[in-house]
């Protein structure tokens, strides 16, 4: 993942995890004063401005609220890539790339799982990584 | 607070201007405004530029071109509303009573960028996730279509709207009518938008000259008085939210009504921001120009083109006159003045005493927008 990307996400290692069965989960934080549920980690909550914050893992899986494929976007993309965003159950919408699917096959509130992709190329030629997701199959869900 | 009004307007025509300077682009246009309102330059008592991508003290390098110097000199820094803010701003000194007299610029040069979709910050997370403006409206038109059953040649005829006005306008980029079938048929840059549904990229720049309402009666026989001013910021939602309805533009709109003491029925035209074209369909509704869901009938019925009854964006609205985004503010201030003082020749609005201006800016993650200025203004 770039530096740009991590600094941008305050990632520092921690926003996205992986559980022990190979689950990729996205990691928020929770506002221990008003249980807000907030993405990317914070160090203050937008609601009460409380630093009484944690991280809580978000569900693995969420639903497509629109998306769009995309042919024109900044040097180091996959074009054309799926952009989109996912709500996840805690109340938290999520952008993200919508990867390995037919766009054509794309429903609205259909469900989606995250995983780790290839999104783009590093200005190093190594391939850029990052969370996204992808449409549940069905018998795997 | 005072009374205000336009007493000067002036506008270079948008377009590419690569081989000029930020100043050489913008100094036509003041000196356009100033001559407009017959003020002399040493009247000017402040001065406000709204730029978002023209660098550091955009108003001073443009402004010693002209020798108009030695006066404060604000520079405003707010998205594509970066000069509707600034206009805000000065009107906001003129009721006050603090100057008497104030110029407002609006300036960008983007051909420096070379081409492609706005450069936006990166350290917003989805920025940096490769979020571009026109997949952030396309998402908005997804879902658009989705719950309201709009179709892809709906979106389409604003183009076609947008570049029929801009045929009339010789301020606009682009001059040439389409079709609904070229603009289906251009390139797609983020689905369901093609080319042709988006504002193309350009420089540009525009003036006005603003004056507290009894001094405006020495410099102009018609100025044109601001009967409402509004501005705002986005709220920051971190869950879910509706992104069929602009909810601060929604807001805004509502509060200007109340301010200015009439309703969307009061309106004769309006210029709003029309970057992509669904865009315009969303905020004929969040104006308050028709229901929700019943834009594309409004359009389709031709109550928004020239000769209807509510025409949106007679000057062929960013689609076709370009966006040049710390320009378009005033730009569409600049129109609003010339047809309410009935200078628009073939896209005039025949009759047209109240007017409005919707400016948005946006970009950064968990808002709708970031900042949202409307305005109105009477003959």
């Amino acid at each position: 993942m770039s530096q740009e990307l991590q600094e941008a996400l305050n990632l520092a290692g921690d926003a996205v995890t992986t559980d022990s069965d190979g689950t990729v989960r996205l990691v928020g934080s929770e506002c221990g004063d008003c249980n807000k549920n907030v993405f990317p980690p914070t160090a203050v909550c937008p609601e009460c401005m409380s630093e009484n914050l944690a991280p809580i893992k978000l569900s693995a899986e969420g639903k497509l609220y629109s998306w769009s494929v995309v042919h024109a976007a900044p040097k180091g993309w996959n074009l054309p890539f799926i952009a989109a965003y996912v709500d996840l159950p805690e109340e938290v919408r999520v952008f993200a790339h919508i990867v390995d699917v037919d766009p054509d096959s794309l429903e609205m509130e259909m469900p989606v799982v995250a995983r780790i992709a290839a999104l783009g190329t590093e200005e190093s030629g190594a391939p850029f990584e990052s969370y996204a997701f992808t449409p549940v199959q069905k018998g795997n869900s | 607070m005072r009374d205000v009004a336009i007493v000067g307007a002036g506008m270079v025509p948008f377009g590419k201007y690569q081989e000029k300077t930020l100043a050489d682009i913008a100094w036509p246009a003041v000196k356009q405004a100033v001559e407009d309102a017959g003020i002399k330059k040493t009247d000017i008592e402040a001065t406000y530029c709204g730029t978002a991508l023209g660098g550091m003290m955009a108003g001073q390098r443009i402004l010693k071109k002209l020798g108009i110097t030695g006066l404060p000199i604000i520079n405003i820094e707010n998205a594509c509303s970066s000069s509707s803010t600034a206009f805000r701003e000065a009107w906001i000194t003129v009721a006050a009573g603090v100057y008497d007299a104030v110029l407002v610029i609006g300036v960008e040069k983007l051909t420096k960028f070379g081409g492609g979709t706005l450069p936006l910050e990166k350290e917003d997370w989805e920025v940096s996730h490769g979020l571009v403006m026109p997949a952030l409206y396309a998402m908005r038109a997804r879902r658009y279509m989705h719950e309201y059953g709009l179709t892809e040649n709906d979106i389409a005829d604003v183009s076609v709207k947008a570049r029929k006005h801009g045929v009339w306008n010789e301020d606009a980029q682009f001059r040439k009518e389409v079709t609904r079938e070229e603009v289906l048929a251009s390139r797609p840059v983020a689905d369901p938008l093609k080319l042709f549904h988006c504002c193309p990229s350009g420089d540009g720049a525009a003036a006005v000259v603003i004056c507290s309402a009894e001094k405006a009666k020495q410099y102009s026989a018609s100025p044109i008085r601001v009967i409402g001013s509004e501005i705002n910021s986005g709220k920051y939602m971190t869950g879910y939210r509706d992104m069929t309805s602009p909810e601060i533009t929604l807001r805004g709109a509502k509060e200007l009504y109340e301010e200015a003491g009439i309703g969307p029925e009061d309106v004769d035209l309006a210029e709003v921001h029309d970057a992509f074209a669904i865009a315009e369909l969303l905020y004929y509704e969040a104006l308050g120009f028709c229901a929700k869901g019943d834009a594309a009938k409004l359009l389709a019925d031709g109550e928004t083109s020239v000769g209807g009854k509510i025409p949106v964006n007679p000057s062929g609205g960013l689609l076709s006159k370009g966006h040049p985004i710390g320009s378009t503010g005033v730009a569409q201030i600049v129109e609003i003045v010339r047809q309410l003082r009935g200078q628009c020749g073939q896209r005039q609005v025949e009759g047209a005493k109240v007017g409005l201006t919707h400016c948005t800016g946006g970009g950064v993650s968990g808002f709708d927008h970031g900042v949202c200025s409307i305005h109105l203004f009477a003959r």
